[in-house]
């Protein structure tokens, strides 16, 4: 059983990464390999991609489920709120807001990745809703084994 | 409506969450009924700081221009009237239309899915406060008080209203009126779920230009009212969504906005917020 508010909302967040990578590119302040020899949280959050394929796959192929989006989606809010929100944030708001000549451009840029990590952490809350449902679902359907056991 | 678990919509694809109860009459007096309830919100923060600062004018105790910041001082304490008038209209409707007020709260929830489901808002209003502490600093510059917190005076035993009473009665009247009774009221009469919650975070954020009212230059201050709408916003675009993503359970963001409010005015109350 697919549900197509998990697909939309996985397309929804891979167009938002992409917009981000695309911000960081045009920036060009917080870019690591392949973009340059330095390997940082840039280079680590294209691991994104793979997964978000990998996961697709196997969620059309029902081998994986909505906990395994939410631990994506979560994973993902988490990383990026802490890379440029968290009080340790190797890339806070200002990287964003002030390095585009147009100020204006820099919030749109910032106003993205707040939808983004917000899209991320709303998704995750869908997801785990989703997986906690069909769990109490297949209790339901299952009979309990002391109840097999009695007949 | 008592399902805890959202039933499948067509075609075996899991659904959004049930829609709650909307009473027969939705498309003539239940959308009147959401406009009612959004014009007295609107009213009632008008009427009672311009009243107020009526009489403080009328006393002598403040000078023309200041009256009105005079009365923001104690707007986390008249905000509770505006939020019973709220719960007065809510009631009424409930009454004139049938339904319970549980009903408009969404399907039954488990204590420990609330309370975990409220970390998971909370967590998820992040983003919100990033965007709202840099739009301060954009407009107020580096470090500064966003003004409806700065311009908070009040009295020990206000403070304890502003606490303890006022944030409550906020979270039984204020999302409760906009996502349980507004939002499924022009879902029917739209058609579009997106369209519907658009126009809710919409008319959701313009309502906080209402409050405080800030006096400048002899007139309103419409740069801070502005302020307010935007740097509100994506806490509204939030717990909007968050409702959706919890299958229209209400009590969860309840409990996360009770802690949100409450830690702010208990911060303001402690001197914490300098």
């Amino acid at each position: 059983m697919h549900s197509r508010i998990l697909y939309r909302l996985t397309w929804l967040a891979l167009v938002l990464s992409l917009g981000h990578h695309l911000d960081h590119l045009i920036r060009g302040n917080a870019v690591g390999w392949p973009v340059t020899d330095e390997v940082n949280a840039f280079t680590a959050s294209l691991i994104v991609y793979p997964i978000i394929i990998t996961g697709l796959l196997l969620y059309h192929a029902g081998r994986v489920g909505p906990g395994f989006w939410a631990l994506v989606s979560g994973g993902g809010a988490a990383f990026v709120a802490a890379v440029h929100f968290g009080p340790a944030a190797v890339e806070p708001p200002e990287l964003i807001l002030d390095h585009y000549d147009q100020p204006m451009l820099g919030w749109l840029a910032f106003g993205w990745l707040v939808v983004f990590v917000s899209v991320l952490a709303i998704t995750c809350l869908y997801e785990t809703r989703l997986w906690a449902s069909q769990r109490q679902a297949r209790h339901v359907a299952q009979p309990a084994p002391d109840a097999e056991a009695g007949r | 409506m008592t399902a805890t678990t959202p039933p499948p919509a067509a075609g075996g694809r899991p659904a959004v969450g049930p829609r709650p109860p909307v009473p027969a009459t939705a498309g003539g007096v239940g959308v009147g009924g959401a406009v009612l309830l959004v014009a007295t919100r609107i009213g009632l923060w008008l009427v009672v700081q311009l009243g107020l600062a009526g009489l403080l004018l009328l006393a002598g105790a403040a000078a023309a221009g200041q009256a009105l910041d005079e009365v923001a001082g104690w707007w986390l304490v008249y905000a509770g009237l505006v939020e019973l008038g709220t719960l007065g209209v809510i009631g009424w409707l409930l009454r004139r239309e049938g339904g319970s007020y549980r009903d408009l709260l969404g399907p039954p929830t488990a204590a420990w899915a609330v309370a975990v489901g409220a970390l998971g808002v909370l967590a998820a209003t992040l983003p919100a406060v990033v965007f709202s502490g840099e739009l301060t600093s954009a407009v107020y510059g580096q470090g500064a008080i966003a003004p409806m917190f700065a311009i908070v005076d009040l009295p020990p035993w206000a403070s304890v209203l502003s606490v303890v009473v006022v944030p409550l009665l906020a979270e039984l009247a204020e999302p409760v009126a906009f996502l349980g009774v507004v939002l499924p009221r022009l879902e029917q009469r739209l058609g579009r779920p997106w369209l519907a919650a658009t126009i809710v975070v919409a008319v959701w954020a313009a309502e906080h230009a209402c409050f405080p009212l800030l006096a400048s230059g002899g007139g309103l201050d419409w740069e801070f009212a502005a302020y307010r709408v935007g740097s509100v916003l994506p806490y509204l675009a939030i717990w909007t969504a968050a409702y959706y993503a919890l299958g229209r359970r209400l009590l969860p963001i309840m409990a996360a906005r009770w802690v949100f409010n409450c830690g702010s005015a208990l911060a303001l109350a402690l001197g914490l917020v300098q």
